[in-house]
């Protein structure tokens, strides 16, 4: 009798394991299925933003009402925090010279479709500096009770990227050991995107 | 017989003289050696340039095979001509060795230029009071950290804090403290309050008062005030919870734990919001926060002022 309850204890775990391993993965694929065009949206309002002023900008509440707004200078960084629709924030964003229209309507299309951060990530292959786009979605829908919070991250690279068989992300053509970005194994969407389930989202 | 007893007179009176003489002067001759021996070091970022400019033949080290000389030589000049550079890596533990490094590298890059040639050219140093004899795995690992961003390029800053994880254990490395690849990221390297100031004190020789700990916040009415005026006078450490001061957790339970180190540079009072300016993953930022977002960060408050003669 006892052990016949381990048995579907057991049974029980490996069923809830495979359901959640199966969710995050159908979860992925759908949503980046799903909000593709707007995903490419942001990442290239975000390249072109940059390159004028480097920066970085995330919501930084549940309810996505508040942003955390970091500019970056050579000397220092600069970190505001704003609500969304705040006159402070467009007039903080005009007074470090950016483009503020652009970046508004960033915020807009990040805030649809649950987007929690949006950085440029500097990598090192073969010595040489590279940089990557690095966005975090809060998906709320597949957090199971009594875990930590996960987010879906993306990763944008300028050039093609190296996968195994399985498609998992390579450090380079040469050493077939796998890229981790903060800590994070990545997934080959397709050769420039990657994905990972994270439990940070920066 | 005249002789004897004066001898005798001699021996008498010779022993308690100068048993007092001794004792008149030994205590000023302590507090002199005391004085010196007991005064941190302070040397200037123009010594040790010099210094690093004569060692361009350094040789391969045989204790750091992944280690090669000219780009460690390379690293550490970038450290001494611009010190806030330095950087911890992403993902790693590494973040209180390195808001120690901004003592060393302000105040004593002649110091701890000497301890980093030795320890790459021998194999093992002497720093402050600490023997530095790191073990082969930390000595194979160095130069070979990778996907950490610019720490990736940086083997003299991971030789460094691989070596400093390596010898100083606190609490929180008990059961996790022989090097295993990956380890820079896990409980190994962690650093706990107690940790990072008996590393100070100990590295440095510097006067560290600290108030907090690692689960507990500081006793202190107006947080501000308290960093305000120490901030005047020494070099201010905080020890703060990461999770709010940058990665905002968006769930609805918080995890409140310190989890970051971060020296303070600046603070001042903007309005009714407080300024803070701070150092860490090799740059200054700046923030705007409100009194009791500062209040519920910070769990622990180290200020450091170095030994001098005036300060004895």
């Amino acid at each position: 009798m006892h052990s016949k309850f381990h048995h579907i204890l057991i049974l029980l775990g490996i069923i809830s394991a495979c359901c959640s391993c199966t969710s995050v993965k159908t979860f992925t694929t759908n949503y980046y299925r799903e909000n593709e065009k707007t995903l490419s949206a942001i990442e290239s309002s975000f390249k072109k933003s940059y390159e004028q002023k480097a920066f970085s900008v995330g919501f930084n509440d549940y309810s996505f009402n508040y942003i955390s707004l970091e500019i970056k200078t050579d000397s220092i960084k600069y970190i505001y925090e704003f609500e969304i629709h705040e006159t402070r924030l467009q007039d903080s964003l005009k007074k470090y010279q950016m483009p503020a229209e652009a970046i508004m309507d960033l915020i807009k299309k990040m805030r649809s479709i649950k987007c929690t951060w949006i950085n440029q990530l500097d990598y090192y292959s073969n010595e040489q500096k590279k940089s990557l786009v690095y966005i975090s979605i809060h998906p709320v829908h597949f957090r199971l009770p009594f875990t930590s919070e996960k987010y879906f991250i993306l990763t944008y690279y300028s050039q093609p990227q190296y996968f195994d068989n399985e498609g998992v992300l390579l450090a380079s053509r040469r050493v077939r050991k796998l890229r981790k970005i903060n800590g994070d194994i990545f997934h080959r969407i397709n050769d420039k995107v990657c994905y990972t389930i994270s439990e940070s989202f920066r | 017989m005249l002789l004897s007893t004066h001898k005798k007179y001699i021996t008498r009176f010779f022993y308690p003289l100068m048993t007092c003489i001794f004792w008149l002067i030994q205590p000023k001759a302590m507090a002199t050696v005391t004085l010196f021996s007991d005064t941190s070091s302070i040397t200037t970022q123009i010594h040790a340039l010099q210094f690093i400019e004569k060692k361009a033949d350094l040789q391969q080290s045989k204790y750091w095979p992944n280690v090669h000389p000219i780009a460690f030589l390379q690293n550490l000049k970038k450290n001494i001509e611009h010190p806030l550079s330095l950087y911890e890596g992403s993902s790693t533990n590494f973040c209180g060795y390195a808001a120690l490094s901004y003592l060393p590298l302000h105040n004593d890059p002649l110091g701890y230029l000497r301890f980093m040639l030795q320890l790459y050219s021998e194999g093992k140093a002497q720093y402050g009071k600490e023997n530095f004899e790191p073990s082969k795995e930390v000595m194979q690992a160095a130069g070979t950290l990778s996907f950490k961003g610019e720490l990736d390029v940086h083997p003299a800053d991971q030789l460094w804090f691989l070596a400093l994880a390596d010898h100083f254990k606190g609490y929180v490395n008990f059961f996790d403290k022989h090097y295993d690849a990956g380890n820079e990221n896990t409980m190994w390297a962690s650093v706990n309050f107690g940790k990072f100031n008996r590393m100070i004190r100990k590295l440095f020789n510097y006067r560290v008062t600290a108030v907090g700990s690692d689960l507990i916040r500081p006793d202190i009415r107006d947080v501000f005030d308290y960093l305000s005026e120490r901030i005047k006078t020494g070099t201010v450490a905080l020890f703060v919870n990461n999770l709010d001061l940058y990665k905002k957790n968006h769930s609805k339970v918080k995890l409140m734990i310190p989890t970051h180190y971060v020296i303070l540079l600046d603070i001042r009072e903007v309005g009714d919001k407080i300024a803070i300016t701070y150092w860490d993953y090799g740059g200054k930022t700046l923030q705007i926060v409100s009194p009791a977002f500062l209040k519920r960060i910070v769990f622990g408050i180290s200020y450091i002022t170095p030994k001098n003669i005036d300060a004895q």
